[in-house]
């Protein structure tokens, strides 16, 4: 069967502008994407890739639902659900993990029960060990990116939405990182996933979206699309 | 998320934040008793012992004044900055805006209980041991509720949208200080009719007068008026959520682009 059949979401000439009032006069206008056009395939590994600040995060974030386009939409049935898997950013740092976990799974629909349920799975697999009854602020970046990717899959959702996460820790927490993924990707989940690094798109995604200054560069193949992006590097 | 969802994730955030505060100190939870305290103590020197106002019980009017402030000025100003406090958190999730500020009103909410046993502690062992009229502080406190609500939905869109607003807050609050009767009598002004202005149009002070009535005074405050204020606010308190439904997604752009 062609699971690229089903189109489970589309990005129609989708525009961000961000601007940021400085002082009361002075504005700063960026605009972030420009006329994005892409549709989304039921169970597919779609990578997007581009260089730090070319609009991938803020992509992640309107596919999500997090921020709406300036123009253009998304279209996505109001059922199929969304979540955006990031390096642990919504925690709060005055709190321990544990109630980081816990206020994740809620935000991610659990009821409280439910929530406290699945924290001793949450625990064993961010091995955060008695660091998990700690404050959040104490934690080094990669505890932190433990802690966020290991609440972050427990919740199940149409499209996962993944945003550099793999790219932390330590060799093994990635490995591990890297073998849910697949597992995930071999489970016919759909995932977005957003990287920098050409290693894990190449290992882990079906097709390639390159982003370069907010425009769409090029798409396609992951073979290909990996190619000319490398070739586009070493000429800068 | 629904309601329900909702009302257990305010509540069970602003009990771990009350549980992370209490933890950075090394008297703990006996700051919620002893901060508002220090508060009334500093006025009291202030204004008994340094510049003699010669009130009879003017530690209990004190107490009976600034507890309820502070419940107000406190939760007020949390709240009106816990949406752009929680910026990593709006630039991952898609979540109702009303939720922060009410975060924040149930943790100082949760405190206050414990500050008002003090402040009735205190009345009782000036000699006006608790009576059934007592009950008339529920309406009042559940009034006062929606005074907070209602400023902190207000407050938090404001202060989202444009960051000066948090300098204005503060100001409003030290002005509000001044002008609500904490530390004098609102009933010693000797024009009526500005009297009757400050009560009318300041409901904090329509309050914290009404709760001396009830404590000290023994006397029942004007029931319609505070009927009057509780239908007012709640319209506020709507509008204020429906501030923070309708430009959800502006107010994100803005807090994650500052």
């Amino acid at each position: 069967m062609n699971k690229k059949a089903v189109t489970i979401l589309s990005a129609n000439n989708i525009s961000l502008k961000y601007k940021t009032r400085s002082r009361l006069v002075k504005r700063f206008e960026h605009v972030a994407l420009n006329n994005i056009s892409f549709e989304l395939y039921k169970g597919e590994t779609l990578g997007i890739l581009g260089r730090n600040g070319c609009g991938k995060s803020s992509l992640l974030k309107i596919l999500t639902g997090v921020i709406h386009p300036t123009s253009g939409q998304v279209n996505v049935n109001k059922h199929i659900t969304r979540s955006l898997l990031t390096l642990g950013l919504g925690f709060r740092k005055d709190l321990s993990g544990r109630d980081n976990a816990i206020l994740s799974a809620m935000l991610g629909g659990l009821n409280k029960r439910d929530a406290i349920q699945s924290l001793d799975e949450i625990k064993e697999f961010s091995e955060l060990n008695d660091f998990f009854e700690q404050p959040v602020r104490t934690y080094s970046s990669g505890m932190r990116a433990r802690l966020g990717f290991s609440t972050a899959i427990k919740t199940n959702v149409d499209i996962l939405l993944i945003d550099e996460v793999l790219g932390v820790g330590d060799a093994h927490f990635k490995e591990k990182a890297q073998a849910y993924m697949t597992n995930k990707i071999n489970s016919n989940q759909t995932i977005v996933f957003v990287s920098h690094n050409l290693e894990q798109i190449h290992a882990l995604c079906d097709r390639v979206i390159w982003i370069e200054n907010g425009i769409i560069k090029s798409q396609g193949d992951t073979k290909k699309i990996s190619k000319q992006y490398q070739q586009f590097m070493h000429r800068l | 998320m629904n309601l329900l969802q909702a009302i257990e994730l305010v509540h069970t955030q602003s009990r771990m934040s009350l549980k992370a505060d209490a933890s950075k100190f090394y008297l703990g939870y006996f700051w919620w008793i002893l901060e508002p305290l220090l508060y009334v103590i500093v006025f009291y020197l202030v204004f008994e012992v340094v510049l003699q106002f010669g009130r009879g019980e003017f530690l209990l009017f004190l107490i009976c004044g600034k507890i309820p402030f502070l419940w107000f000025s406190k939760s007020i100003t949390q709240a009106s900055n816990s949406i752009t406090q929680n910026k990593g958190l709006i630039g991952q999730t898609v979540i109702p805006k009303t939720i922060f500020p009410f975060i924040s009103i149930q943790e100082v909410l949760y405190k206050q209980w414990l500050v008002f046993a003090v402040m009735f502690l205190v009345t009782a062992l000036y000699d006006h041991p608790p009576e059934w009229s007592w009950l008339w502080l529920i309406p009042l406190i559940i009034v006062q509720y929606q005074l907070i609500v209602a400023c902190s939905l207000i407050g938090a869109f404001l202060v989202s949208l444009i960051p000066d607003f948090r300098k204005m807050i503060a100001m409003g609050m030290l002005f509000l200080m001044f002008a609500s009767g904490i530390f004098w009598d609102i009933n010693t002004i000797a024009n009526p009719e500005l009297r009757e202005y400050i009560l009318v149009y300041n409901p904090l002070a329509f309050l914290i007068d009404a709760y001396r009535q009830v404590l000290i005074n023994q006397t029942m405050y004007e029931l319609s008026h505070l009927s009057l204020l509780a239908f007012l606010l709640s319209i506020f308190a709507l509008f204020g959520h429906i501030l923070l439904q309708k430009f959800d997604s502006y107010i994100t752009i803005k807090v994650i682009s500052s």
